[in-house]
């Protein structure tokens, strides 16, 4: 019976309730803000509450004894406590940590603006960049963003007084020695990479991390996207030609096949063009895409283009009027990027990745003939480690290999480069408000046998939820440009410095950007270059003994909110820049550049009709150019630029296929244009540069097949 | 002795099934709470609750199922863009801890496609491609996975029913679905009282809608 007892007592003290601890109390962030809606609980019962609107709290548990409290908060580190519950009410005052992991850290950001769907703080998504611009092209779109200049008649971005060989395309990681299609004089062509194919961009007008070389100026980096969602097909049909698309997708992996054929003659036929086209530009494109998922982290990606195109036009002969000159050109370029990337145990990510790119660019002028061919080989390989917590480091390495080839009737040139960077980076949080990037990066280039060491440094301090304060500064080099290398390899290489400072406020609808910054160059390749066309100056031996600098405010303000349904951004430039490089007599401002450049895109939504529509002014102050006759080296100022162009995606449904119908106008009210002039060699005929037509019209179909419902 | 014993092994019967039962009973008073849920914070403090579950229950998915359902309809009943996201990403952390407890599940795959919805919602332009097809795919998954659950065709006919006809949906598009879910309603008995169970009336409310609008 005793022992009966003995089980019936302990019986009773298992199932008895015993007495009831409150815990009551305050929870806080380390600013003293209340932290309304945190769940504060003991471990391994059910008891706890939500925390109030001021973040109080207070509830009773009936655990007994030594037991843990935890409190836990989206954006915070949890809060634990050893607790002992006595039956005595306890006050307990909370102060969460918040996760610098989590949403509302600061963000290291001088000088560049990035699209993506995965980041919320960002300036732009990719639908931005595919929505904005006449045409589709990635390099129009970001053309509306402050740094920019409109430099109409000539391929590639000019960024902060930079040539357009001072921007990088780097697609996956790995550089793009020709982004663009082959253009003829004073008539540029479009990016070679569909935006459809990236996921994320960053454009970086400045202080860019040490990962990226041999880029004096900007980078632009484009992530492209990973397993697409599903298998879907998509025909495009435009008056400029056919497109079609399919893509496939299995559990772990897809392929996609895209080709297209253009002809610009039945547009040119409705259109009426100023060059007086022989053969209007035909080109023929595929690519190929192939995904496939590792691991739950790890993936693989390979990609590969290839297109072709041919075009023939007469131009005006300015030294024997009305003589025309005979101008042929056929182009063939392959791109090709594999690279794998994954996630290494805990904290170790590995990226290494492989490309080769093949351009080939033959002309004719009258009886001439020139010949172009880049062989371009990338290896890269990066590895990042979280050595501790908010801290990353990042180090690589990466060699580039050119063989650069070109002739002009006989006369033949040619050169072999090998080039090689390692780079060390990290990313310290040092508080939740303050971030820093330090890195360093070291290159060496075989053929000119020198080695460079590029420090680069990126600082971001949070002022407050929504707005915070970044400042960069860097150093970077570049080889000078194939042309001069054809001639002499005694150069240095080329070096800018660039210092950013920047404030920027990312709220929930409104984003203002303000950026000064000064770019100091040195060491820019000197020389006369046959092909570059200020002929008539006196000869300039070559040598590194170039200069310049460039400074300047770029504003930036987007606002999704004031207007309904509408969505409109303003970009304004200011630039000082002069450089002495190339056949320079002297220090001047280059023909690409101009004080003041803005610019406004205005979208807007319109439900009932099923239509975004866009719009896009510019304006930019006249760009230097070339009189003969003048004195003053460049001292001339072209006339100001306005264009306004209008667009309008229609989404409608055609056999049941989700369907985008596009138009797009530049320069709608008809702005007469002049990009600058060109000048027969004795100086006495003047002959302005237009834009290929006084309008443009662009047309598109495009049909998606497979994007419906398939439940019905 | 064999009384010793019999009323030892009673008490941990009653033991064991108290346990059991503080875990019904804690479920059961949480879900209670949902009936009055108004406001974002209504739904987040019963989420709140959940967690509690599911940190003390280490081998139970329903928490977390209910904590995450609970996070998107918060989401349903905000108006502000960043915090609803802020929702689904707590939303996200639930299910995903309920999916790795409870692989392949149906309900779980219908929830993941309801706050693959609910993200697009929050910025369809931008979000449509992306989630849209995500939503497709979990709702695609969650009626393989169990061919009689009426949840997923429940939520594909809501998702037509705000489509406009260019994108292949609108009301007329989303009938035969939600009438399909509606007849496996009609046969859907939950294995008990804490499983998911909701959708039957808006269903209901839904077809009703689209047939006064005729």
């Amino acid at each position: 019976m005793k022992i009966f007892f003995t089980v019936l007592i302990f019986a009773i003290i298992v199932f008895s309730v015993g007495a009831q601890t409150k815990i009551s109390g305050k929870i806080t962030d380390e600013n003293k803000n209340p932290l309304p809606g945190a769940n504060i609980y003991i471990k391994d019962s059910y008891d706890g509450v939500s925390s109030e609107a001021n973040g109080s709290f207070s509830f009773s548990t009936d655990v007994e004894g030594e037991a843990v409290l935890i409190a836990s908060f989206v954006g915070y580190l949890t809060f634990t406590q050893k607790i002992n519950l006595d039956g005595k009410d306890k006050q307990i005052d909370i102060v969460l940590k918040e996760d610098a992991a989590e949403l509302g850290a600061v963000v290291i950001s001088a000088g560049s603006f990035e699209a993506s769907d995965e980041k919320k703080s960002v300036i732009l998504r990719p639908l931005d960049v595919l929505t904005t611009g006449s045409d589709g092209d990635v390099y129009s779109a970001l053309e509306t963003l402050p740094g920019t200049q409109q430099v109409g008649e000539t391929n590639g971005l000019f960024v902060r007084g930079g040539s357009a060989s001072e921007t990088k395309t780097i697609i996956d990681e790995m550089t793009v020695q020709n982004p663009f299609y082959s253009s003829v004089p004073d008539i540029p062509s479009r990016g070679r990479f569909s935006p459809m194919l990236f996921k994320g961009t960053v454009f970086s007008t400045g202080g860019y991390s040490a990962q990226y070389g041999q880029a004096l100026s900007s980078v632009l980096v484009l992530k492209t996207q990973d397993l697409p969602e599903k298998t879907i097909s998509a025909i495009n049909i435009m008056p400029l030609g056919l497109g079609g698309a399919h893509t496939q997708r299995w559990e772990n992996s897809s392929l996609s096949f895209e080709g297209g054929y253009y002809n610009l003659s039945p547009y040119f036929q409705i259109q009426k063009q100023r060059p007086d086209w022989d053969k209007a530009p035909e080109s023929f494109e595929g690519s190929m895409n192939y995904r496939l998922k590792t691991s739950k982290t790890g993936i693989l990606k390979a990609f590969s283009s290839y297109s072709t195109g041919s075009l023939s036009l007469f131009i005006p002969n300015l030294d024997n009027i009305p003589q025309k000159d005979f101008f042929y050109q056929k182009s063939n370029n392959f791109f090709a990027n594999s690279n794998y990337r994954d996630i290494l145990g805990d904290d170790w990510t590995l990226f290494a990745g492989y490309s080769i790119g093949i351009d080939n660019e033959d002309d004719k002028i009258n009886s001439d003939v020139a010949n172009k061919k880049d062989l371009f080989h990338t290896g890269k390989l990066t590895i990042t480690k979280n050595i501790f917590s908010n801290t990353f480091l990042t180090f690589g390495g990466e060699t580039q290999f050119l063989d650069h080839s070109s002739s002009y009737n006989n006369l033949k040139g040619s050169f072999k480069e090998t080039y090689l960077a390692g780079y060390l980076e990290t990313d310290v949080f040092f508080t939740n408000n303050l971030a820093g990037r330090i890195g360093v990066r070291a290159e060496r280039s075989r053929l000119l046998d020198k080695t460079n060491i590029a420090p680069r440094l990126s600082f971001a301090y949070r002022l407050g939820k929504f707005d915070q304060l970044n400042f960069a500064y860097g150093k970077f080099y570049q080889t000078p440009d194939p042309d001069f290398l054809l001639y002499s390899r005694n150069f240095e290489f080329e070096n800018a410095q660039h210092y950013i400072l920047n404030y920027q406020y990312i709220g929930e609808n409104r984003t203002f950007r303000v950026e000064f910054y000064y770019k100091k160059y040195d060491d820019l390749a000197k020389g006369t270059v046959f092909t570059y066309p200020y002929f008539n100056l006196p000869p300039v031996p070559f040598g590194s003994n170039g200069s310049g600098y460039a400074k300047g405010i770029d504003i930036f303000w987007r606002d999704q909110e004031t207007f309904e349904h509408t969505d409109y951004w303003i970009s304004y430039s200011y630039l000082d820049t002069k450089r002495d490089y190339k056949n320079y007599p002297t220090l001047a401002a280059p023909p690409f550049s101009t004080p003041h450049t803005f610019s406004i895109v205005a979208k807007r939504w319109v439900q009932s009709i099923t239509t975004l529509f866009g719009a896009t002014y510019t304006f930019a102050t006249g760009r230097p150019y070339f009189n003969p006759n003048n004195p003053e080296f460049l001292g001339d100022r072209g006339k100001n630029y306005n264009n306004l162009s209008l667009n309008a995606s229609h989404l409608l449904s055609i056999f049941g296929n989700f369907t985008v119908l596009f138009v797009s106008i530049d320069n709608v009210l008809g702005f007469s244009n002049i990009y600058g002039y060109n000048y027969s060699s004795d100086g006495k005929v003047k002959a302005p540069i237009f834009p290929t037509s006084l309008r443009s019209v662009f047309l598109g179909l495009f049909i998606s097949i497979g994007e419906t419902n398939p439940y019905n | 002795m064999r009384l010793i014993v019999s009323f030892l092994l009673f008490v941990l019967f009653i033991g064991s099934s108290f346990a059991q039962d503080k875990y019904v009973t804690g479920m059961q008073s949480t879900l209670a709470k949902m009936e009055s849920c108004k406001t974002p914070n209504d739904y987040l403090k019963v989420a709140n609750g959940f967690e509690r579950i599911a940190a003390a229950e280490k081998d139970k998915w329903l928490p977390y199922y209910w904590g995450a359902l609970n996070c998107v309809l918060a989401c349903y009943s905000d108006s502000s863009n960043t915090t609803k996201d802020l929702y689904l990403d707590r939303a996200d952390k639930y299910i995903n801890k309920a999916d790795s407890l409870k692989p392949d599940n149906s309900e779980i795959f219908t929830l993941k496609g309801m706050i693959a919805q609910a993200r697009m919602q929050v910025d369809p332009m931008n979000r449509w491609q992306k989630y849209g097809a995500e939503a497709n795919n979990c709702f695609t998954k969650a009626m393989q996975a169990d061919t009689l659950n009426p949840r997923p065709e429940y939520l594909i006919g809501v998702g037509l029913y705000y489509t406009p006809a260019q994108f292949g949906g609108g009301p007329q598009a989303a009938k035969p679905v939600l009438e399909k879910s509606l007849a496996k309603f009609d046969l859907f008995v939950p294995k008990d009282e804490l499983m998911p169970h909701w959708g039957k009336e808006q269903v209901e409310q839904y077809l009703k809608m689209i047939s006064e609008s005729k």
